[in-house]
């Protein structure tokens, strides 16, 4: 049994290690060690294609987790409210948006995109004053935020919800007891106590949609976002450049999951 | 009240209600947490809820607090209806049962937070000023800083007490604020908890499922059971006189002889006892001929002697309690019941031993006929 499990732990790990050891290769080979350097860190780093896609992932990464924490949160806030068949089908429905496989969300993004900006973009034609050209709705970093945004929110939720369950009821009730308005008590008791949730979920979706590829090559249009500039190069061959931009978004990944693992724990003690 | 019998006062003499609660009924879904309430609280009173358990008591509470509305019937607060008002719109303040503390602020804050709600505002000097009164109250000077984690229960629930009387409530309510307490800790808050409430002049609403407590701090007790008032009255009232047997087993401990009421004379009963005895004993409100009974005789108030009149019995066991001792006695037919001896009949009479006999004998105003609900 012991043996199965180090296997697996080998067999998950290897791959990972061989990809952050060959980073570090100073040959050109991706086959073959020929000593230590940096130099394809530099390397990547200078290359404008990798900057802009990198920009693009970022700036996606960052509006995504944002608007999905924001609104995450207000869903996960109203669903608390309320009880019975609502709540649980609303529970099941955002389980399931979480679960559905990457390509399905893709495509339907992308198809429902399409058909939005089929039917908004005559409309604003129409009603745009002669004289100016009317701006045309179409797939770019918009709709990546937008697809990022609805599958990140699923996570907040989820999060949020354990956070907020967690919470005793009696707070939020000495808060009212104590003249604060509904308002007043959201943003002095709760929003306070289920922060350290909301950040821990905020650096969850940025990883994720930093991360994310199946979902961006659907619905990036013309955009490039690291992970699909990685996944062209990687039709030209597996570099070593490829292999320090992957060690990099590793490293990065890892620091933010384990922030947010810190926070989620850290939060759940403090609220006892 | 099953037999529609007397309750008690539910409007206290000669004092101004603060708090009504006007045939209140409260359902959720298909239980039934409460059911005709009628009770007047008046103004600086020291009233407490007791009974066990799921009887209700706690929902009458969240009701004055206005966490609850009543499905039937009205809450007044200060002579105004207030069934929909929201609990932060009400002039009430609550101590929790586990106390419900701010985790994420610091002592002073915590108090300080119901001041901090009110506009137009009022000056930050001011309720630090606040704060510190209401710390040196419940004995927590200079505790401003403090984390909330870093206070014992007992302090924990000071705080709590500070940061709800700080707002000069006109009804504080207090939710087993005890039940998280040692034994030791519970009795000094008692006393305090009484000493702040005649120095506040505030009206205190307790619910508790202690009966010491509610016996040693209320004014007033209303003894609930199955979402229903049984009896209001002071702690005297419910002990010399209970309307039932719910109320006179729930209250201090008693004897109970089941039997038919047989005869009613002016002020005196006879009660035909399951073992074909007759005893004569006090009736109650609201009882009928031939109704189901029991005989209620308090163990203090049962005399066991060696010679003369009474029910012959056996002693079954004895503890010595230091004031008393308490003899468990046993009857051929009657069964175990208890008796009180104080320690001057001990030492005049001789104590009892295990498997002595002994002769039990009360008077007839100690033997109260009720209700056997």
């Amino acid at each position: 049994m012991r043996l199965y499990a180090i296997c697996v732990y080998l067999f998950l790990y290897i791959p990972i290690g061989v990809i952050a050891l060959f980073s570090f290769n100073a040959g050109r080979h991706a086959s073959q060690l020929q000593g230590f350097s940096t130099k394809w860190y530099g390397k990547a780093l200078s290359n404008p294609f990798v900057m802009d896609a990198l920009e693009t992932s970022l700036v996606v990464a960052f509006c995504s987790a944002l608007f999905a924490s924001v609104f995450g949160t207000m869903a996960a806030v109203a669903l608390q409210g309320i009880r019975g068949p609502v709540r649980a089908t609303f529970d099941l429905l955002i389980y399931v948006a979480v679960m559905i496989p990457g390509i399905v969300i893709g495509i339907a993004t992308l198809i429902g995109l399409v058909t939005v900006f089929d039917q908004l973009n005559p409309l604003i034609a129409a009603i745009w004053p002669d004289g100016f050209k009317p701006p045309k709705l179409r797939m770019g970093i918009g709709s990546l935020i937008a697809a990022h945004t609805m599958f990140l929110m699923a996570l907040v939720v989820i999060i949020v919800r354990a956070r907020l369950a967690g919470m005793d009821r009696a707070l939020t009730e000495a808060s009212s007891d104590l003249y604060a308005t509904p308002m007043g008590t959201f943003r002095q008791v709760t929003l306070p106590m289920i922060f350290p949730a909301i950040l821990a979920g905020f650096l969850l979706s940025f990883t994720f949609s930093f991360d994310d590829f199946i979902i961006a090559f659907f619905v990036a249009g013309s955009e490039t976002t690291l992970p699909i500039y990685v996944f062209s190069s990687i039709r030209r061959g597996v570099t070593p450049e490829i292999n320090a931009i992957g060690t990099m978004v590793m490293g990065v990944s890892l620091l933010l999951l384990i922030t947010a693992q810190l926070l989620l724990q850290r939060g759940g003690k403090k609220s006892r | 009240m099953e037999n529609g019998g007397y309750v008690g006062e539910v409007e206290p003499a000669g004092k101004k209600p603060i708090a009504e609660l006007r045939g209140v009924t409260k359902r959720f879904g298909e239980v039934l947490a409460a059911s005709d309430l009628n009770l007047s609280i008046a103004e600086g009173e020291f009233l407490s809820f007791l009974g066990p358990s799921g009887c209700g008591k706690t929902t009458a509470l969240r009701m004055l607090a206005g966490f609850e509305t009543p499905t039937e019937g009205d809450v007044l607060l200060d002579g105004k209806v207030v069934n929909t008002l929201e609990a932060h719109h009400r002039p009430v303040n609550m101590v929790f049962q586990q106390y419900a503390l701010f985790p994420h602020m610091t002592v002073a804050q915590n108090i300080g937070y119901g001041l901090r709600q009110i506009r137009p505002r009022i000056p930050k000097a001011e309720i630090s000023e606040r704060v510190s009164k209401a710390l040196d109250v419940v004995q927590l000077a200079g505790f401003e800083d403090r984390k909330i984690w870093e206070m014992s229960g007992g302090q924990q629930q000071r705080v709590a007490l500070a940061r709800a009387i700080i707002n000069e409530p006109k009804l504080l309510l207090l939710d087993e604020p005890m039940a998280a307490l040692d034994r030791k800790l519970r009795k000094e808050m008692q006393i305090e908890l009484q000493d702040l409430q005649r120095q506040l002049g505030i009206t205190f609403v307790l619910v508790t499922h202690d009966q010491e407590e509610a016996l040693s701090m209320s004014d007033r007790i209303c003894i609930m059971r199955d979402g229903r008032i049984v009896q209001i009255g002071s702690p005297q009232e419910l002990y010399d006189r209970p309307n039932s047997r719910y109320v006179a087993d729930f209250v201090g401990t008693s004897n109970f002889f089941n039997g038919k009421l047989q005869r009613s004379t002016d002020g005196l009963s006879e009660v035909l006892l399951d073992n074909g005895m007759r005893i004569q004993g006090m009736p109650g409100d609201g009882l009928v001929d031939g109704q189901e009974v029991c005989v209620s005789v308090r163990p203090e108030q049962m005399k066991l002697r060696r010679q003369g009149k009474g029910l012959e019995v056996e002693v079954h066991n004895r503890i010595f309690l230091g004031e008393h001792t308490e003899y468990l006695v046993t009857h051929e037919t009657l069964g175990d019941f208890l008796v009180l001896a104080p320690r001057q009949a001990d030492l005049s009479e001789g104590a009892f031993a295990v498997r002595d006999k002994a002769l039990v004998s009360w008077e007839t105003s100690a033997a109260l006929i009720l209700d056997r609900n």
